[in-house]
């Protein structure tokens, strides 16, 4: 009977620290979004962390990740163009296409991938911040760490995910043109294609689109943000948090994929 | 001793703690003043230079070239520009002890408060190195306040 009780006793902690952390990881969602916000978060200083983060975040990987989401479109749509093809089911591949790899696989796969690299290098940064109270000595010399070194980050973040989404749907719209269209001779027309682009994008699923590709740029800046505050001050525990931040990012960004499916679809 | 030295003698002060609660209500009672102290590091990812333009910068709003300036004319009067684009791992102690005093005194504070200098210079005559140090820096601060324990009063009287 103790031991149940122990085991209960265990389990009830866990439960309630794993509430208390995402209740900790909300509270920093309200508090960035007010921030976010308000114009008086902004000024000189604030502006070039924005725009390095910017830089770091999407303009130094533009080339390399939008080769890649080619090469990935590219396969992609000779996968679902050559089934189509073979079973004359023309109209449908190509608005599976666009239902599948517009509006799900690159959005996703922007978010994730930012993510890995900038998620995790922003949770570690702030642990290691939070783990060496540079956090404490900025506000000791009247600086508010929060206006200077943390919203900058999330709106150049979220920024970041929502330009290079757009800039991989440009992409994978034109390839998906040039290959269905242009290379095969199906009996598909460019008026076809811009058709169906107009019966898929409209304007509900681009409303649905745009606020989960918001939320995912939000997503992968928050989430390790608040988990890099929320580190105790041991340089041990820095590790500890990056992996907490990444899954809870993981996890986020599966929920808002599938709250966005739900609505669609659903 | 010249005018400078004499205005350092009536703005600079070192105060002798008996122990570290002393140290620490001394600290809550002015909290107007800026602390440089071992507890309270630079910006890691940033350099000397940064780390003294951004206090400028977000506090006054400046742009960042007139705050560049201001930040490298400090460094110069206190003879360091050498490390102004060095991060702080790469900094020798007295190098970052004074990116820290340059950074709290950048925007003219009404008291800085030098915490336990013996933690944050171990290898420096650190009295002789102190004097010179906020010699150079004369008119840009109000008060100084060197906090240190009554067992290191000795160093302070010594004339190195």
């Amino acid at each position: 009977m103790s031991a149940l009780h122990a085991w209960l006793n265990l389990r009830g902690r866990g439960f309630s620290d794993w509430l208390s952390a995402w209740g900790r990881v909300f509270g920093f969602v309200m508090t960035a979004l007010v921030g976010v916000l308000s114009p008086s978060t902004y000024n000189k200083a604030t502006r070039v962390v924005v725009q390095k983060q910017i830089y770091f975040t999407a303009w130094q990987i533009l080339p390399g990740f939008a080769f890649f989401a080619a090469l990935f479109s590219i396969l992609i749509i000779e996968i679902v163009g050559s089934t189509a093809r073979k079973y004359g089911l023309y109209e449908q591949g190509l608005e599976l296409l666009i239902r599948i790899l517009v509006l799900e696989i690159l959005p996703l796969m922007t978010a994730l991938f930012i993510a890995l690299r900038t998620g995790a290098a922003i949770n570690t940064e702030v642990a290691l911040m939070k783990i060496q109270n540079e956090l404490d000595a900025m506000q000791r010399i009247g600086i508010d760490p929060l206006r200077l070194e943390l919203l900058p980050r999330v709106v150049g973040g979220t920024v970041s995910v929502l330009a290079l989404t757009a800039v991989n749907i440009v992409v994978a719209l034109w390839l998906t043109q040039l290959l269905i269209i242009d290379f095969h001779p199906w009996t598909l027309t460019t008026g076809d294609f811009t058709r169906m682009i107009g019966k898929v994008l409209d304007l509900p699923a681009l409303i649905v689109l745009w606020s989960k590709t918001l939320a995912f740029g939000f997503a992968v800046t928050v989430i390790p943000i608040s988990e890099g505050l929320n580190t105790p001050q041991k340089l041990f525990h820095a590790p500890i948090s990056v992996l907490r931040g990444m899954v809870r990012l993981f996890f986020s960004l599966m929920v808002i994929e599938a709250a966005a499916l739900t609505i669609v679809y659903v | 001793m010249g005018d400078a030295g004499e205005n350092l003698l009536a703005r600079k002060r070192v105060v002798l703690l008996a122990g570290d609660a002393q140290r620490r209500q001394l600290i809550d009672e002015h909290p107007e003043a800026v602390l440089v102290s071992e507890s309270l590091p630079l910006r890691a990812n940033l350099s000397v230079l940064e780390n003294i333009t951004v206090v400028l910068q977000f506090r006054t709003n400046t742009y960042i070239g007139e705050a560049n300036d201001s930040a490298w004319t400090l460094l110069s009067k206190v003879g360091h520009t050498a490390c102004a684009e060095r991060r702080d791992p790469d900094l020798s102690y007295e190098e970052r002890f004074v990116a820290k005093l340059l950074r709290a005194i950048v925007l003219a504070p009404p008291l800085v408060l030098i915490d336990r200098p013996a933690q944050m210079l171990p290898d420096t005559n650190y009295p002789y190195f102190l004097n010179k140090l906020l010699l150079a820096l004369e008119g840009r601060f109000e008060k100084c306040w060197i906090l240190d324990y009554e067992w290191n009063a000795p160093l302070y009287n010594s004339r190195a």
